[in-house]
């Protein structure tokens, strides 16, 4: 009888291992294969397969993702302001860089250095029309559209993740990344090295925002910078006609006309402990001199700078 | 009959574990094989993020009552992901700086030596400095501030980003710098400071210390890409590399002989200087400095742009110059420089809270 018994047992053993791994597999098959198909997309963009913000099982996966749309242009700066960039972003977990570049087609430059970045990536362009490109007006307009609609095309209701606008001459702290993390519809936070002072803030009262700290045209809307609030991604989607607009426009006005379309002052979230704390700042980079640069090509080589 | 049946056991017994050992197989191969197929920066970034994510979970498991972690948490950390306490966990680690890679002791230290003085941008020059060095192995940040007295600002931020750090100061005598203008190329600034931590050094380091060292000189608002790091690490004497956007040009850069010896400058302001190269350009092996007690950056009658030859002409001469940056054709290091920041709505009295750190 026992050996009956041990031979039914040993016999199958075997078959309900087979039965677990099939399962194991089929789980792993099935949460790693259906997001590969939204990353080819038919626009030709090019990017790169991040960890999947859509896969369930991760152990991760409530961690939203931070979707950060940089615009950027050439100049002779502009490697060196995205490496930077990079050193910072790379730190950031779950986070995913949408550069638009001003220009009618991927530079070599850019794409290079994204690909090289270590930063999960989708590289966009566009231009800005000539018509656009006068002092006094807004700039990036274009593209941060461009970024919104791509969110717009390739997330879905079901995509945990933060939008916020990063201008490739600021700088971040790791800790505002995470602060951001938890927005639930828009928040918002101090920027130092503004509107002509040391900082501009919400100013909030029992955890809601009720007015605003700076020196530019305090009566705007939201008198806020680009780089002091962010968006659910769930709140974009929600509002595909939300865009920055170009027509009638003035400068220092994009950042409230854009949240005024989705969104009310009463709705803000405060962060970096009720808007005490900077921990982005709105730097600049100096022109860069290049008076002694000869006025045709004289080094033997040519170097990427 | 019991022939069949026997053989009917051995069949069932043999065939599962073949499929078993079969299935496993695939397992194994098919991810990598699907890897493969897909870019080479997928293995990258797979293997990168789980690698780092990794090791924060290891060390949270570790030292969970570190104090640095603790330090500088808001109460708003544990606000959402209620539900999943591992999750709360992996935020709240990620809420101050990640650290940077282990100490690996097959590899140089690399001492960077930063002067700094106090100006509104100096803690977001400072932060993107850390995000920066936070990657690079082995670093040592010797931070010399130009004031009399250690700042609460550089003293929280060294402390939160996790960096092996030095703090230093020592303030510039006001009659070096109020020869005119900041920006007079005349007075070197910053050197005093370098030459506190070069003295530093020399006091705190043993000649015969097995590990190799390399010095840096990195200003606060320059950029480094991380491979110039890696780049230095291999100095026996005196390396050098392009810099961008110095001198009036897109770069400089040392002229390299088909040997692999520098023979002079491609610069056009003082080509003919004996060391025609930025501060950021170069980097010392750490005994040279040792062997050389009396090398130090030249206070008085330094012409602008002479500074770095005042300290590199008394430890190397041209011939031993190592170039780098694939023989000096690669830019890895950008002389950036930030705007002075705009703030005339502050006024003569100041408006903002002056007790809100920026």
């Amino acid at each position: 009888m026992k050996s009956l018994f041990y031979s039914r047992f040993f016999i199958l053993l075997p078959w309900v291992l087979i039965v677990i791994i099939m399962i194991d597999i089929d789980t792993k098959r099935s949460s790693s294969r259906s997001p590969a198909h939204p990353y080819f997309s038919r626009l030709g963009n090019s990017q790169r397969l991040g960890r999947a913000p859509h896969n369930g099982n991760n152990n991760h996966s409530s961690l939203p993702t931070i979707y950060a749309i940089t615009p950027t242009y050439s100049r002779a700066v502009q490697k060196a302001e995205l490496t930077r960039l990079a050193n910072t972003f790379r730190q950031v977990p779950r986070f995913h860089w949408i550069v638009v570049e001003d220009s009618n087609m991927r530079t070599e430059l850019v794409s290079r250095f994204l690909e090289r970045s270590g930063v999960p990536y989708t590289h966009l362009h566009v231009l800005t029309p000539r018509r656009y490109k006068r002092a006094g007006l807004p700039r990036a307009t274009e593209q941060r559209n461009a970024g919104l609609g791509w969110l717009r095309q390739h997330r879905s209701p079901r995509d945990f993740g933060v939008v916020f606008f990063a201008d490739d001459d600021n700088t971040y702290s790791l800790e505002l990344f995470e602060e951001m993390r938890s927005t639930r519809k828009v928040s918002v936070w101090p920027v130092g090295l503004v509107g002509g002072r040391w900082y501009e803030r919400p100013l909030v009262e029992k955890g809601r925002v009720v007015g605003w700290y700076t020196g530019w045209r305090a009566d705007r809307p939201f008198a806020i910078d680009m780089a002091g609030f962010s968006v659910n991604i769930q709140v974009i989607l929600a509002n595909p006609k939300a865009v920055f607009k170009r027509r009638g426009s003035q400068p220092g006005m994009q950042e409230s006309d854009f949240l005024k379309q989705i969104t009310k002052v009463e709705e803000l979230e405060p962060k970096a402990q009720n808007c005490t704390k900077v921990l982005v700042w709105h730097t600049r980079t100096e022109k860069v001199n290049l008076g002694n640069e000869p006025k045709h090509h004289q080094d033997t080589i040519q170097i990427e700078v | 009959m019991p022939k069949r049946r026997d053989i009917l056991a051995i069949v069932l017994i043999v065939l599962p574990w073949t499929l078993l050992i079969t299935v496993w197989h695939q397992n194994a191969i098919a991810p990598l094989l699907a890897i493969r197929k897909a870019s080479h920066h997928l293995i990258k970034e797979l293997f990168i993020m789980p690698e780092r994510l990794g090791v924060r979970w290891h060390q949270l498991a570790d030292d969970g009552s570190d104090a640095r972690r603790d330090a500088g948490q808001g109460p708003d950390s544990k606000e959402y992901c209620s539900s999943d306490k591992d999750i709360v966990e992996v935020v709240r680690t990620e809420y101050v700086y990640t650290r940077p890679p282990p100490w690996s002791d097959a590899l140089p230290t690399i001492h960077v030596i930063t002067p700094t003085y106090s100006r509104p941008v100096q803690k977001a020059e400072l932060t993107r400095l850390a995000n920066t060095f936070l990657h690079v192995t082995n670093l040592h940040w010797i931070l010399v501030e130009d004031s009399q007295r250690r700042t609460a600002l550089v003293t929280r931020l060294l402390h939160e980003t996790g960096l092996n750090y030095t703090h230093l100061n020592v303030e510039t005598p006001r009659n070096y710098k109020l020869r005119g203008d900041m920006r007079d190329p005349r007075i070197p600034r910053g050197t005093m400071q370098r030459n506190l931590a070069l003295r530093w050094l020399r006091e705190t380091c043993n000649v015969n210390q097995s590990q190799p060292a390399i010095v840096y000189f990195a200003d606060d608002d320059n950029t480094y890409s991380l491979e110039v790091f890696e780049e230095m690490r291999s100095t026996r004497k005196v390396s050098v590399w392009p810099v961008a956007f110095v001198g009036g040009l897109r770069y400089e850069s040392p002229k390299v002989n088909a040997a692999g010896k520098v023979y002079g400058w491609k610069t056009v302001f003082d080509p003919h200087r004996p060391f025609a190269i930025d501060m950021a350009g170069f980097a010392v092996n750490l005994r040279l400095i040792l062997f050389k007690p009396q090398a130090y950056f030249k206070l008085r009658g330094v012409k602008g742009g002479y500074q770095e030859s005042s300290l590199l002409r008394e430890l190397v001469t041209l011939n031993d110059l190592e170039p780098k940056a694939a023989n000096c054709t690669k830019i890895l290091v950008w002389h950036t420089r930030t705007e002075k920041p705009v703030l005339v709505n502050e006024g003569k009295k100041g408006f903002t809270d002056p007790n809100l750190e920026i």
